[in-house]
């Protein structure tokens, strides 16, 4: 097998006829070698100023070879011997999705996506390679920042706002005859608990001025109660 | 269906955990973690003086091409090329871009622009079948390249031009160069060749003239080597080195010209233009440590006063082995120079005559082999008030009486102490925080996070780096000894032989390596803190240690020993006033030898040994069929904390916690199976292969964790080409054979074996699982990926337990065979560290955190919490709003109170 080395435009080559429009500078003797080619694809929100070719690097075999990319974003990987390889774009701020490229005895080359729990799947994608940004990394978590319903639900928030809304909306709803039926069922279901503690913990702080605590108790009981009825 | 649905929420919840569970936030980029990137030992340089931002051009023996601000000495720009001989840089060339050849077989030569360092054009060479790999030189001039095969069987050199930017083949010739063989060296525009009989010839590649020089007869006959000068002038100078000396030739006109003068074999030597077509000659010297630098006229032999200079730093130099210059008229017709050294320690230097040094960077970090963080010592206040409670030291510190009465006068003193420093922080807290910033304060901290790294490097030099800084606190250049080379590794035994904990006793370390001149093993033991010998220090041990082992227990000085066997199967104990106590402990002293070669595993015992005498008796052999590439045991300092793990029916499953346990990886080439590779997991005491596994076509990288009762390991699957991780879990079952301590020895049959094997979506070059104090905190695993991210796995997703149907167990995800790669989970953000050699992971003093430090060309500390810092405030803890909130509760609380009075005296009324 003899060795092409191409030099091609990418961009003006149309993909179907690009087998036609190599044009060959130079065959030399080593058998199996062929170059894979693409184009790294800038991330769109780049600014001039970015050293994004630099720090762009292109693995082959997990990076037992390697390209490098020029300033317009195209790179060459040579001395690839027919093969199955991964063709990975790595740079720190983007990720970009893999491609597997798949060149065969003749010098065929085949490019497809990258599926490793399918192995045998093609899904094609076009030769030379394009490898455009898939995302920006995040490699950060996002702060919170302040917000209303951030407020509005933190559960000290939540503490002093909801028993208030029992204490306004409850009685309203007692109002209804057939909701206070099963209040006051769900009362007695709650009561075979709840008032044993209460009553423990009333007793257990009781002290000298338990007089008067007690007449401030039945006073608000006797309200509550009246307000009920 | 639903429970389908629930299945799949379960998931994304699980995924949701992973991602939130550890991860950075954008402010606290730098806040744990730096970076420092480095770029190896120095091949080529060109000193740039030509653009605005003055440059220095490197290639270097880790393949990487950069670029150096001449001011800083940081990076401008830097490209790491392949690695290995397929990235081994031949040549580089930079005028009005950076040219290298690199690789080995096939050349590849790349363009790179000065400024940013794209890539301009890449193309290959490609050798003739007659032609060798080995012996090509390479050359530039005028936009064309050179390239110069030497063919040793027909005594010709064949010379190929090239279009430097398009690769095209120019012309091609050959030269007859007959009894020439292999010292030869492309110069400049000449091809110059030493013959056996010290004669020197040239030939100019472009026309192909010949020109010769008998070189004078002090070189001749000796064992001379033909070395380039880097120069970066038109005037090509060589040197041709001898045993002690060199001797000078420049080529002028197509003729030698020998100089007068040799210089010393040790001496950087460099050539610059001076004025009115005349040469500089700048020789660099390092003696006792100092560098001193003088310079002559090359033409006339006239010495230039204005760049003797002598330079030196707060550690000494080592030798010069090359040296770079660039020498510039000042108005006042004096001249400076700026001159690039590099030494045999690896280190660079940047310096100005008649100035200073500008800057230095210690290569030898990118070549990083064992390393260990150690504790700092407790502060002076901290260790009078140890003093004070320990009486074992009562001796040691003479002076102060002892009972009661000096009892009462040491908690005076430390009380005082203790008092003075709380007045110096009160009242000078903002002095303080800036002096912290210039000096290092070594001090412990209470939370242990504060250590120091001891880096042991491949070409014999330790550092000291201050973990939270990165900055180099001390530096040790071993220059007799070398490294031991394991599985094509460089290694060295590395221990730490006593903590900082043991006031008054210091820290100590031991290094075991090899003697660069003869074949024995030589030990250096030193303070880590500071770096100073302890004992003996450096020294030949007078036989060849094969394996070594740090004992487990201390002396009466807290310090472990190190066991050591040498070739002829003699036990050592290092230091040697340990061998008695070491003859107490005999009974439960097992190791092992393992040659990787032959695949041979051998365990001893020193059970037989009496209290004069030492002996290892072999216990058990196991010979496997292929080559050992791997041996993986538990990190001494791990510590389990759970037994087992809870089972969905309530029933326990003990775990299989063999702290003698180890993994051995083999690998063999298989004419069907084409690569296989095994791995045993053998008790090392009693010898007996627990488990064994084999997969087929499984090739490189393989990399392998082992900790608590289970491995994991990765290999490249040949067949569905990707990279697969097998995890391996082991279980005694139900009931627990010894609640106490695992006994090897006691009968116990074969444990429990899961396993489980997932892909992972990237290739992988190193890795390692997190390590805490007390095991309590779940375990994470650390991958460095070839994208050069560091990512962090939950072991939950390894867990070989994890269901494939519809079975579900508490804390246990559903099996997925790919393992996700959230962005989230790089610990290195987007700081990419190139060719990671190791991770070490380091307990901090909080059980929480794990102290993570990444080696291999770049360095990275960081710290991970993998089950989040639960034993510390975060620190965008919210102070403030718990200060009000508690504040605003009990005025509230107080105004209440006094409202329900009013209304409670109102009511009372009514």
């Amino acid at each position: 097998m003899e060795l092409y080395i191409v030099n091609f435009s990418m961009v003006l080559a149309s993909f179907l006829s690009f087998v036609s429009s190599y044009e060959i500078n130079e065959v030399i003797g080593a058998p199996d070698n062929y170059v894979i080619e693409g184009k790294v694809f800038p991330p769109e929100a780049v600014n001039d100023n970015s050293n994004w070719q630099a720090e762009t690097t292109v693995l082959l075999k997990g990076g037992h070879q390697m390209g490098f990319i020029r300033e317009d974003g195209s790179f060459v990987i040579s001395n690839v011997p027919s093969g199955s390889y991964v063709v990975e774009v790595f740079n720190p701020n983007y990720m970009y999705e893999p491609v597997r490229v798949e060149i065969n005895s003749k010098g065929k080359f085949r490019a497809r996506r990258v599926n490793y729990i399918q192995t045998s799947q093609v899904i094609q994608v076009p030769y030379p390679l394009k490898m455009k940004p898939m995302s920006h990394a995040r490699y950060f978590q996002v702060r919170e920042q302040w917000r209303a319903t951030d407020f509005l639900f933190n559960p000290m928030v939540l503490m002093m706002v909801l028993p208030l809304l029992l204490v306004m909306v409850l009685p309203r709803l007692m109002n209804d005859p057939e909701t206070r039926k099963e209040m006051e069922q769900l009362n007695n279901l709650a009561k075979y608990d709840m008032p044993e503690m209460s009553e423990v913990i009333t007793t257990f702080f009781a002290t000298g001025d338990k007089q008067k605590q007690k007449s401030i108790k039945s006073a608000k009981k006797s309200k509550q109660g009246s307000s009920n009825n | 269906m639903s429970g389908h649905c629930v299945h799949v929420i379960r998931v994304i919840s699980f995924l949701l955990l992973f991602k939130s569970s550890f991860c950075l936030y954008e402010d606290q980029i730098g806040k744990f973690d730096w970076r420092q990137r480095f770029i190896g030992k120095l091949k080529f340089s060109v000193l740039d003086s030509k653009s605005n931002v003055k440059k220095i051009f490197v290639a270097t023996e880790e393949n990487v091409v950069a670029a150096l601000s001449m001011k800083t000495g940081e990076l401008t720009w830097r490209q790491v090329l392949e690695k290995g001989p397929q990235g081994e840089i031949k040549f580089m060339h930079a005028d009005s871009e950076v040219i290298t050849v690199s690789g080995n077989g096939p050349f590849i030569v790349r363009g790179w622009n000065l400024a940013n360092g794209y890539s301009h054009f890449e193309w290959n060479s490609f050798n003739d079948a007659d032609e060798p790999h080995e012996n090509v030189l390479w050359t530039y001039h005028h936009g064309k390249l050179y390239k110069v095969v030497m063919l040793d069987s027909q005594q010709v050199a064949r010379i190929i031009s090239y279009n430097v930017r398009s690769g095209g083949q120019l012309a091609a010739y050959t030269v007859n160069i007959p009894g020439f063989s292999r010292k030869c060296k492309a110069i400049g525009i000449n091809l110059v060749c030493l013959s056996n009989n010290g004669e020197l010839k040239g030939v100019t590649v472009v026309n192909s003239q010949f020109f010769n020089l008998d070189v004078s007869a002090e070189t001749k006959g000796a064992n001379c080597d033909l070395l380039s000068v880097d120069s970066s002038s038109d005037l090509p100078v060589l040197a041709i080195g001898c045993k002690q000396s060199k001797l000078l030739v420049a080529i002028k006109d197509n003729t030698f010209k020998a100089l007068s003068e040799t210089v010393p074999i040790s001496a950087g030597v460099s050539v610059t233009q001076h004025v009115s077509g005349t040469h500089l000659i700048v020789l660099s010297k390092q003696i006792d440590g100092v560098i001193k630098v003088n310079g002559k006229v090359l033409e006339t032999d006239q010495p230039v006063e204005d760049i003797q200079s002598s330079f030196q730093s707060s550690s000494p130099f080592s030798d010069i082995e090359t040296s770079n210059s660039l020498c510039t008229l000042r108005r006042d017709r004096s001249v400076y120079c700026q001159i690039l050294l590099s030494t045999v320690d690896h280190s660079i230097i940047f310096a100005q005559t008649s100035s200073k040094i500008m800057w230095t960077r210690e290569e030898a970090l990118a070549n990083i082999i064992s390393v260990e963080l150690v504790d700092l010592p407790v502060s002076d206040i901290e260790a009078a008030i140890e003093k004070e409670f320990d009486n074992k030291e009562a001796p040691v510190d003479i002076g102060v009486p002892s009972g009661f009465v000096g009892m009462f006068l040491r908690r005076l003193t430390s009380q005082l102490l203790q008092l003075k420093s709380l007045l110096l922080t009160v009242v000078s807290l903002g002095e303080s925080v800036e002096k912290n910033g210039l000096e290092v304060d070594l001090v412990r901290d209470e939370f242990g996070l504060h250590k120091l790294i001891v880096a042991v490097t491949s070409v014999g030099k330790l550092y000291g780096i201050d973990n939270l800084s990165g900055n180099v606190v001390w530096q040790k250049y071993l220059g007799e000894m070398e490294t031991y080379k394991s599985i094509d590794k460089p290694v060295v035994s590395f221990y730490v032989q006593r903590t900082s904990r043991h006031l008054p006793y210091p820290a100590q370390c031991f290094i075991l390596g090899k003697h660069k001149a003869s074949d024995e093993s030589m030990v250096y033991t030193f303070n880590p803190i500071n770096g100073q010998p302890i004992g003996d220090g450096l020294h030949r041990l007078g036989y060849r240690a094969v394996q070594s082992l740090l004992l487990h227990f201390v002396d009466d000085q807290f310090l472990k020993g190190v066991l050591l066997l040498d070739s002829k199967g003699g036990l050592h104990v290092h230091p040697e006033s340990q061998t008695a106590l070491v003859s107490e402990h005999a009974k439960s002293i097992f190791f092992f030898t393992a040659n990787s070669e032959s695949g041979l595993l051998v365990g001893y015992t020193l059970a037989h040994s009496s209290l004069e005498k030492l002996v290892a008796s072999e216990v058990w052999r196991i010979q496997l069929s292929h080559k050992i590439t791997g041996l993986m045991s538990k990190s001494p300092l791990e510590r389990v904390h759970s037994q087992g793990r809870v089972l969905g029916d309530r029933s326990v499953l003990y775990k299989y916690i063999n702290p003698n346990l180890v993994a051995v990886m083999t690998q063999a080439e298989d004419p069907i199976h084409k690569n296989v590779l095994s791995i045993y997991l053998i008790d090392v005491v009693s010898g007996s292969i627990v488990f064994s596994i084999v997969h087929k076509r499984a090739t490189e990288p393989i990399h392998l964790v082992h900790s608590e009762n289970w491995i994991v390991y990765t290999y490249f699957s040949d067949k569905s080409r990707r990279t697969e991780i097998g995890a391996l879990e082991l279980y005694e079952g139900k009931t627990q054979s010894n609640t106490s301590a695992f006994s090897s020895v006691a009968s116990f049959d074969s444990p429990i074996v899961e396993r489980q094997a997932f892909i992972l979506p990237a290739g992988i070059e190193a890795m390692k699982e997190t390590i805490t104090e007390k095991g309590i905190t779940s375990k994470h695993i650390l991958v460095g990926l070839n994208s050069g991210g560091i990512l962090e796995i939950p072991w939950m997703f390894l867990d070989p337990r994890r269901p494939l149907g519809d079975i579900r167990e508490e804390g246990v995800i559903p099996y997925m065979p790919e393992l996700p790669l959230p962005a989230e989970s790089i610990i290195n953000y987007n700081q990419t560290l190139h060719r990671v050699r190791a991770i070490h992971t380091a307990p901090s003093g909080l059980e929480s955190t794990c102290l993570v430090f990444i080696y291999g060309l770049d360095l990275f500390y960081t710290r991970v919490a993998p089950s989040k810092t639960f034993d510390v405030l975060k620190e965008d803890f919210d102070y403030l709003l718990i200060t009000a909130v508690l504040v605003g509760l009990s005025v509230a609380a107080y105004a209440t109170k006094r409202l329900a009075q009013r209304k409670a005296l109102k009511q009372a009324w009514k």
